[in-house]
């Protein structure tokens, strides 16, 4: 078949804002337009998060996006390319783009990285990790702030999975991240997936982290699942949810229970079945209600 | 492609967190030494991560393109893009498209998708695509299409 030119559909300006929805909570999933059918088919789920550079700031929104919002069902933008850990300020275009998409989706809340996407006018084309010294505190710090001046509701930092280290750390992975998010007013995006892929490749526990953490900072929390090559384990979105991780995330509720929890697929997508079972699972570490 | 070299404060460990991050992020898509003081086997590992990733998304955006490698396109891909920093997945398939149209080399099934994609947008390589305004007969690897108004005809296959 041939691809044609999309039809785009042009939108007079129109007020783009919509009410303030409720806060996340309970069980909920990453919406990606591959899984829209069975997103929207979830009957009690009450929020997913959306790539924010996906939506449009004006226009029309992917329908099922737009089905969802009509149910009432939260929606969180969650920024991957505002690079907020580059030495460089945040581009002014994409902050602009993400607080639009905030308003339009009545977003109570929007997340984004602890990791750089581009340095030298380069795209690096992933999340990156900082090197975990006072310098990248501040430069992360600074790209926050400027960032929450044109927000309208408060921001969640992800910390990042990450394959290899900076050779001079000079603070702890806690330390690095509650002295962003104490000095930023940041709440946190914690990525129990994350948690244990590094601890896992450090060769740490992932508990310590998890002692060491704010936890009552917690927003929501990111769920996903990985898979092992040569030695490394690979946070890869792709994979199933590994048994170890569902452990984690049930120590992490015995520690303090997060108000709400997703899972994070992003391609490979199983049968509708296994995808609904993961949620099942993951509503049962957290002991939440079940979503399908 | 040709990017200067990334400043030699990052290769020995000092420089400005800025300097730091741009050598990183050379070594990472242009080929470039990993970094001093960096995991060798860790960097290569996220390298081919990355590239991997990449190919994915360039899968969605030019379908066809990766099924007519069907399973050397991760490899073929990675061979492409390691010294080329990302575009965009719809940039960084077209590229890939039209460096292969070129040498004789893109997969016949692809023929036609990349000749649709030529008769309906505008692209100089450079910069992001534009919608044709106009109508535009294409021809690639063997296969010709036609756009009007925004549609597309596939009016002879390779």
């Amino acid at each position: 078949m041939v691809a044609a030119g999309a039809a785009v559909a042009v939108a007079e300006d129109q007020p783009s804002r919509r009410p303030r929805a409720a806060l996340a909570s309970g069980v909920g999933i990453g919406w990606r337009p591959e899984i829209a059918g069975f997103v929207e088919g979830l009957p009690g789920l009450r929020f997913v998060e959306v790539v924010a550079e996906s939506v449009p700031a004006h226009g029309e929104l992917p329908g099922g996006l737009r089905t969802l919002l009509d149910r009432g069902v939260t929606v969180i933008p969650h920024g991957v390319r505002l690079s907020l850990g580059g030495a460089e300020p945040v581009d002014a275009t994409r902050v602009e783009h993400f607080a639009a998409v905030a308003d339009r989706l009545g977003a109570p809340l929007v997340s984004e990285h602890i990791a750089f996407v581009r340095a030298g006018g380069v795209e690096a084309g992933h999340l990156l990790p900082l090197p975990r010294t006072r310098e990248a505190v501040d430069a992360v710090v600074a790209n926050v702030r400027l960032l929450q001046q044109s927000l309208t509701v408060p921001i969640a930092l992800e910390p990042i999975a990450a394959l290899f280290d900076w050779p001079d750390d000079e603070l702890t992975e806690a330390q690095f991240l509650t002295e962003i998010l104490d000095r930023s007013g940041a709440h946190l995006l914690l990525d129990v997936a994350n948690v244990y892929a590094n601890a896992r490749n450090r060769g740490t526990d992932p508990l310590d982290l998890l002692d060491d953490l704010p936890l009552d900072r917690v927003a929501y929390v990111h769920v996903a699942g990985g898979a092992e090559h040569q030695g490394l384990y690979h946070d890869t979105h792709t994979d199933a949810v590994p048994e170890p991780v569902l452990e984690l995330v049930a120590a992490l509720c015995a520690r303090h229970r997060p108000p709400a929890l997703m899972l994070e697929r992003d391609g490979d997508y199983p049968p509708a079945p296994d995808l609904a079972a993961e949620l099942d699972e993951i509503a049962k570490a957290s002991g939440y209600p079940a979503v399908t | 492609m040709t990017r200067p070299a990334g400043d030699p404060g990052g290769q020995s460990g000092g420089g400005t967190l800025a300097d730091r991050q741009a050598a990183l992020v050379e070594a990472l898509t242009a080929g470039r030494p990993v970094p001093h003081g960096f995991d060798g086997f860790r960097f290569e590992a996220a390298r081919v991560a990355l590239l991997r990733k990449r190919a994915g998304e360039v899968t969605r955006q030019w379908p066809m393109l990766a099924v007519g490698f069907g399973e050397r396109w991760n490899r073929e891909f990675a061979e492409w893009a390691a010294a080329r920093p990302t575009q965009g997945s719809l940039r960084d398939g077209w590229d890939l498209a039209r460096d292969l149209a070129k040498r004789d080399g893109l997969p016949l099934v692809a023929a036609a998708e990349l000749a649709g994609r030529e008769a309906a947008w505008h692209y100089d390589g450079r910069s992001a695509p534009r919608s044709r305004r106009s109508p535009a007969l294409r021809t690639a690897a063997g296969a010709t299409a036609l756009q009007i108004a925004g549609r597309v005809w596939l009016l002879r296959g390779p």
